[in-house]
């Protein structure tokens, strides 16, 4: 009896974990499960089980385009963020005090400022240095949402560097940009390289930035939101079954890399 | 540093060293070209300082305060994107119109109303979780514990919010499930509601609380909990006394960070609310459509929602927080 008190708040907290897994779980379970109704509309029980949804999808080229787009816009989208990102991230390192504050504050802020903020007060600025919208603006969004993300993981790598690598580089004759490039940068390696897996999710999975900026094309986002609101048939799920599949693909395989990585 | 900016300009060790390391790297940076040009520059300090903080500097006043700004600057001025013929005018008007009228009032203290009462919510049930992982897993599987978690929030906002609907229709699972086993005649309504809305917006930020609120847990050395506990401390006693107090900075930035994400959701109260349910940004976006004049009216409602929400933020962090903890 005793033992069985003891234990109880050990057992509640292991039903909130499985709980909670089996919440976050469910929904996206029900989704892919959905994309192998043999009907036109979507509702339970499922009934007739089939794979056609996956061959329609994969012929259609509005959702063929629409997932180049969003590869090609979350590629541009890491090349950018990853260089202004740990080159902001240099900076900050070697700024002490104050500035050294101020500087990280600010490369933060579009991290902290609300989505919707964020996309409006670009859609305004893109109108005021006459930017149009299109590839170039979204991928402008993007970047600007992403870079505070590799530079708080620039950071953190940074500051575990032991100082007198890049002592003991100059004292052999490289000057700074050759030391940065021959050492700095490969230690940096695993920090930058899970920073770029981060933006390409970030890119790939955002709506209300591309909603704001984007011209015609749509992106995977808007593409889903606009069927889903179009009226809804198994075909989204299968769409999205496949986004969600390649995503945490990608996910997995960040994990995996940043604690090899970490390990060595 | 004189002494080596002037071998690296001379070229001397690097050409002795650039046998060893026959990299395409090297021997650009042996070549003549680039010793007369970015290697002359670098060997300079101011140049130097010049060169790593041009960019950075340029980014963040143009790219993360410009847009701001411009946002500011917009909700002052009559009218814009400019006409010919109507030059625009400064003024507080496109302020006054938010105070006018409940259709545009009402739809921020709903978002804020939702925001607050989500942030709660996931506090709620996020923290036993993040607890579990941290104290109670054994240390070797704990990251996989923490995959688990992590999965199924690499699946972005728009399939997220799309699977709430495959669970809360008339003909979703849940429905479906109460009516087989007997529960309900006719499906209840849950989408579209306020409730189908708070539990989207649950299900799409809880991450933004769990990993703070983890790292936090997780730095409670497990003797102090021991100690307590020898000393005749029981859970709830060691719960309130030690580990609710050491776990308050991954309290505040994570209800900081989910509040802030929460508020400023623009999809996901467009695809799972209902009538009922407008929340602010469907109430500023609706300026921005089409060949509308009405940007400034929208940038200063814009303007309203990031002043309060960044406001509410600090004013929780300062109350929860105390001085030491900052946003980031």
């Amino acid at each position: 009896m005793r033992t069985m008190l003891a234990d109880a708040p050990r057992t509640a907290l292991t039903m909130a974990y499985w709980g909670f897994v089996l919440y976050l779980f469910l929904p996206l379970t029900l989704m892919m499960a959905m994309s192998f109704k043999n009907a036109a509309f979507i509702a339970f029980p499922i009934g007739d089980w089939t794979f056609d949804w996956y061959l329609k999808v994969m012929q259609d080229k509005p959702f063929l385009e629409a997932c180049a787009y969003s590869v090609l816009v979350a590629g541009l989208t890491t090349l950018a963020a990853t260089v202004i990102g740990v080159w902001i991230a240099m900076l900050i390192a070697t700024t002490e005090g104050r500035w050294g504050a101020v500087l990280f504050a600010l490369a933060c802020l579009p991290a902290v400022v609300p989505g919707m903020i964020s996309a409006i007060s670009l859609r305004i600025f893109i109108s005021t240095i006459d930017m149009p919208t299109g590839t170039s603006a979204i991928v402008l969004g993007h970047t600007v949402h992403a870079v505070p993300f590799v530079v708080v993981m620039a950071l953190t790598r940074l500051r575990s560097m032991p100082a007198n690598l890049v002592d003991a580089a100059r004292d052999l004759g490289a000057d700074s940009v050759v030391a940065f490039f021959r050492v700095t940068l490969p230690y940096l390696g695993p920090a930058i390289g899970g920073g770029m897996i981060f933006c390409i999710l970030l890119s790939i999975d955002d709506f209300v930035r591309t909603f704001f900026l984007g011209g015609y094309r749509p992106t995977l986002p808007m593409l889903i939101f606009a069927k889903v609101q179009g009226g809804m048939s198994p075909e989204i799920n299968a769409m999205a079954t496949l986004v969600l599949l390649v995503t945490g693909a990608v996910g997995l395989y960040a994990e995996y890399y940043t604690r090899r990585s970490r390990s060595r | 540093m004189a002494s080596n900016s002037t071998l690296a300009r001379g070229g001397a060790m690097p050409a002795v060293t650039a046998p060893a390391y026959s990299t395409r790297l090297s021997a650009l940076f042996n070549s003549g070209l680039y010793q007369s040009t970015l290697g002359a520059l670098v060997s300079n300090k101011t140049t130097r300082m010049v060169l790593l903080a041009a960019v950075p500097i340029v980014w963040i006043v143009m790219m993360h305060i410009g847009p701001i700004y411009q946002m500011l600057k917009i909700s002052l001025l009559s009218n814009y994107p400019i006409q010919h013929g109507r030059a625009p005018t400064f003024t507080f008007a496109n302020y006054a119109i938010f105070f006018s009228e409940p259709l545009y009032f009402m739809p921020l203290i709903r978002s804020f109303v939702y925001a607050t009462s989500a942030t709660a919510v996931t506090l709620l049930v996020v923290y036993p979780v993040a607890y579990y992982v941290a104290k109670i897993v054994q240390p070797d599987r704990r990251s996989k514990a923490l995959l688990l978690l992590l999965v199924p929030f690499w699946a972005g906002e728009l399939i997220r919010t799309f699977s709430i609907i495959m669970l809360l229709a008339n003909r979703g699972a849940l429905n479906v499930f109460l009516r087989d086993i007997g529960m309900i005649d006719r499906p209840i309504p849950l989408l579209y509601t306020p409730f189908s809305l708070g539990f989207g917006l649950v299900y799409l930020i809880s991450l933004y609380m769990l990993l703070p609120l983890y790292s936090a847990i997780d730095k409670i050395p497990k003797h102090l909990l021991d100690a307590a506990a020898d000393l005749g401390a029981g859970p709830f006693t060691r719960f309130r006394r030690i580990v609710l107090p050491l776990s308050r900075d991954g309290i505040v930035s994570g209800c900081s960070l989910v509040f802030l994400t929460s508020i400023g959701v623009f999809a996901t109260p467009m695809l799972l609310g209902g009538p009922t349910t407008v929340l602010f940004p469907e109430t500023i976006s609706g300026f921005f459509h089409g060949a509308s004049d009405k940007w400034p009216v929208g940038a200063a409602f814009a303007m309203i929602m990031l002043v309060s929400a960044l406001t509410t933020a600090a004013i929780f962090m300062r109350i929860v927080g105390g001085k030491s903890t900052r946003l980031m």
